[in-house]
């Protein structure tokens, strides 16, 4: 594809290439540092509420350093515990798993691996970023408002979080949260738009559906998702925002404060439920497939073989990506659903195990007998896995009415979301991280501490989220301040005790990758082109960045992504390379 | 610090672009107003649910808003063939019936609250809180396709198109013509769930 004829010089200055840049890998990075920023807040707020739950009622120098009157003495008040934990949950899910690594990945390796100069618009991928930016701006600024932050869940469910006189967090915080949130949602939209159409429009010559990586595959699914999804949220966060601030009754009836009932009659919290959910349960796949996208890529690369089963690969991406629209209901079981309406939930959910065994399959297939390198995004990749299936097969449990009614609330549900959406999408992110440091900034991170990072991360993950199920089987309840008023809970005092201990040691294992990033960005090994010898179009374009991706033609694709070891052929064929006399596309099949 | 760059791009490639851009924003508009219609549904079950009649404004309004989209398309269809008179002609007009419209919405609206229906406050109830956010909310999208409209109008009027860059009016006809669709379904949707 000759594009050179309409080729022309700029010059950027400073402002017009690191702030307000339109270069797509620019912008990627600009996600990554603030949506990194924001997940390093998140669990610094998680290491702080452990300290509250391992050792109720205990004074912690840094909880008064870190949290100021938030912890008078030293303990952190019930009201901003809740407040902690809600915008733990605000931030991680939406600020760091979905625009951190949506934002960072998606902006990155959607030119550079379909074959295109940009993004479709450049100006709206720019605006998307600054858009987030104000939104994290605001978000954090919540913290700091008479009341407190927002403290009715990162779910946010009326009427906690529509009357501003409910709660504490329910005033000025829970404002700033919804506008933070309205942001948000611009900016995920305006992002989410800007992938769809650069993937399908903008694909370099010969880059067929059939060839497209996994990667784009699952960035293509989580914008189709994003833009379905995240425009009823903003319809349920308005009609919030009536509610508290203009006197409606959309999620309000037969609400009593101090004796006194409210004139507000008519409407349903459950409304909001829906409404949330609907979005909701997308979302769990918003922050899921991009990191299955990562691990298909890596697990092929770093395994050298092609991947194991492209098209169902491809398929169950679909496949998931449709079935979350029609799961809502599994979070709501415990509402006073229809039982009927609960088994149709029931199937619809436990359909979903079908493609994601499919996924888990192919992955196990891809790495059976393969070339293994054990490099610290290939272990990530292969926690990845793990934890999808740890999680996944619990996820069994909270899918089937009959059985989640028994566990709903408890502690059961924060250690299955946590391993099946958190850490597979922290470890997707990170693998991905590792893979493409040397494309972000030129340089390779170093090995020996990725790989301590690894075994750190994965120990203390599973110390932390793996007892969880027993403590919510027990019925200790999610959300609480303390269980120590509660005598049949003292047996599970000393297990809440090693959760804490782990969630520190886990928080300390970051700060190993936060010392390599650093480093090496600085002081890191020069990387070559093609470090990992990948065949997709990424490691064609030169290590130094430069605006429009390639310095001449765009290269064309000639074959699908995974030619890794094909017999009778080199060890790997990136995809610009013609197919030699009577080869045929091995994707073709 | 200054870089000196080379760029390669072709205007073509991201010309190509802007269209399946507002394709796919016109389905994030429509996912916004079904989960809103969606949630009048959910809401109409309550035994509080009001019904009222709905003013004559409203159909006015509909009317004058499928004439524009009309208007418009007939003035695309004379700007492809370079009468440009007749064409600025026909945006007037879909302008003035735009125009329209909104009076007759804010007529309609004006006509409610007389008769003590409210979109907010202790006298509203949720059926009409539903109704005023959801007209207002229609005509908040109408502003942009009105920016839209007054932007093709004056580029006529300048003679700034030509056989092979009338991709803007498509879009903003696109729009609008979305706008109509959409207006007509609210009517349609809220007569049904709303008035007696």
């Amino acid at each position: 594809m000759d594009l050179t004829h309409s080729s022309h010089t700029h010059k950027e200055s400073f402002i017009t290439k690191y702030i307000f840049s339109t270069d797509h890998k620019m912008i990627a990075k600009q996600f990554m540092i603030t949506g990194f920023t924001m997940g390093f807040i998140g669990i610094i707020m998680s290491v702080l509420f452990r300290l509250q739950l391992g050792w109720p009622g205990e004074k912690f120098l840094i909880n008064e350093l870190l949290l100021g009157s938030w912890a008078n003495g030293g303990v952190i008040a019930p009201d901003k515990y809740l407040a902690l934990v809600t915008m733990h949950g605000t931030i991680m899910v939406f600020f760091m798993l979905t625009a951190g690594l949506s934002g960072t990945f998606s902006n990155l390796l959607i030119p550079l691996q379909i074959g295109a100069r940009d993004m479709a618009s450049g100006f709206m991928n720019m605006l998307s970023y600054w858009i987030f930016f104000v939104s994290c701006i605001v978000m954090l600024v919540s913290l700091g408002v008479e009341g407190g932050a927002a403290s009715a869940g990162w779910t946010i469910y009326p009427p906690l979080s529509a009357l501003p006189e409910a709660i504490p967090g329910s005033g000025l915080g829970m404002t700033l949260w919804l506008i933070s949130m309205a942001l948000f949602i611009t900016s995920s939209l305006i992002g989410s738009l800007n992938y769809i159409v650069t993937i399908i429009n903008l694909r370099t010559k010969g880059m067929t559906f059939s060839r497209l990586p996994l990667t784009i595959w699952s960035f293509l699914v989580t914008a189709i998702l994003g833009v379905l999804s995240f425009p009823v949220l903003l319809s349920a966060v308005l009609l919030l925002v009536f509610d508290r601030s203009f006197g409606t009754s959309f999620y309000l009836s037969d609400i009593f404060i101090g004796g006194q009932a409210l004139e507000r009659f008519g409407g349903s919290p459950i409304l909001f439920e829906h409404l949330f959910w609907f979005l909701g349960h997308p979302e769990v796949y918003i922050v899921l497939l991009p990191s299955l996208g990562i691990t298909s890529e890596i697990v092929s690369t770093m395994s050298r073989k092609p991947i194991f089963g492209y098209k169902f690969m491809v398929g169950s991406i679909l496949a998931i990506g449709g079935l979350s629209f029609i799961v809502w209901g599994h979070h709501m079981f415990v509402t006073g659903m229809n039982p009927f309406l609960g088994a149709v939930f029931t199937i619809t959910t436990l359909l979903i195990a079908i493609p994601s065994a499919i996924k888990v399959f192919n992955y196990l297939t891809t790495l059976w007998r393969g070339n293994i390198i054990f490099s610290p995004a290939m272990l990530f990749s292969i926690g990845l896995i793990s934890t999808f299936i740890t999680g996944g097969l619990t996820g069994l449990i909270l899918g089937d009415a009959t059985l989640d009614i028994n566990v709903h609330d408890t502690y059961f549900v924060v250690g299955h979301f946590h391993i099946v959406m958190g850490l597979s999408a922290v470890f997707g992110t990170f693998a991905g991280v590792y893979h493409w440091f040397p494309k972000m900034f030129g340089k390779m991170m170093n090995n020996t501490w990725g790989q301590v990072h690894f075994w750190i991360t994965i120990v203390t993950a599973y110390g932390v989220f793996f007892p969880m199920h027993f403590l919510g089987l027990a019925g200790v309840p999610r959300r609480y301040y303390t269980n120590s008023s509660f005598p049949m809970f003292d047996d599970f005092i000393n297990l809440n005790e090693i959760i804490s201990i782990f969630a520190i040691l886990a928080f300390l294992g970051q700060l190993i990758f936060l010392f390599n990033f650093l480093y090496s960005i600085y002081k890191g090994k020069k990387a070559s082109q093609n470090p990992w010898n990948s065949n997709t179009l990424e490691w064609t374009t030169p290590v130094e960045h430069i605006h429009g991706n390639w310095p001449n033609d765009i290269p064309e694709v000639h074959r699908w992504p995974y030619d890794y070891n094909k017999p009778g052929y080199e060890e790997f064929i990136p995809q610009n390379v013609p197919l030699k006399k009577g080869e045929t596309d091995s994707g073709a099949h | 610090m200054e870089h000196q760059l080379t760029y390669s791009t072709s205007f073509e490639e991201n010309k190509k672009a802007h269209e399946p851009l507002l394709w796919i924003g016109l389905v994030s508009i429509i996912m916004f107003f079904a989960g809103l219609t969606s949630a009048v549904i959910v809401s109409s079950t309550s035994a509080t649910w009001q019904l009222f009649s709905l003013p004559s404004s409203f159909l006015n309004s509909s009317i004058a808003i499928v004439l524009s989209s009309v208007t418009y398309q007939a003035g695309y269809v004379f700007l492809k063939k370079q009468q440009q008179s007749i064409a600025i002609l026909l945006f007037a007009i879909t302008l003035t019936l735009s125009l329209l419209f909104v009076y007759f919405q804010y007529a309609g609206l004006s006509n409610l609250y007389q008769q003590g229906i409210f979109a907010t406050g202790s006298q509203s109830t949720t059926s009409s809180s539903y109704f005023y956010i959801l007209t207002v909310l229609h005509i908040a999208h109408l502003f942009f396709g009105l920016i839209s409209l007054l932007y093709v109008s004056i580029k006529t009027m300048l003679n700034k198109y030509n056989n092979n860059n009338y991709l803007g009016v498509k879009i903003s006809l696109t729009y609008w013509h979305f706008l109509g669709i959409l207006w007509v379904y609210l009517y349609v949707f809220l007569s049904v769930m709303m008035s007696k």
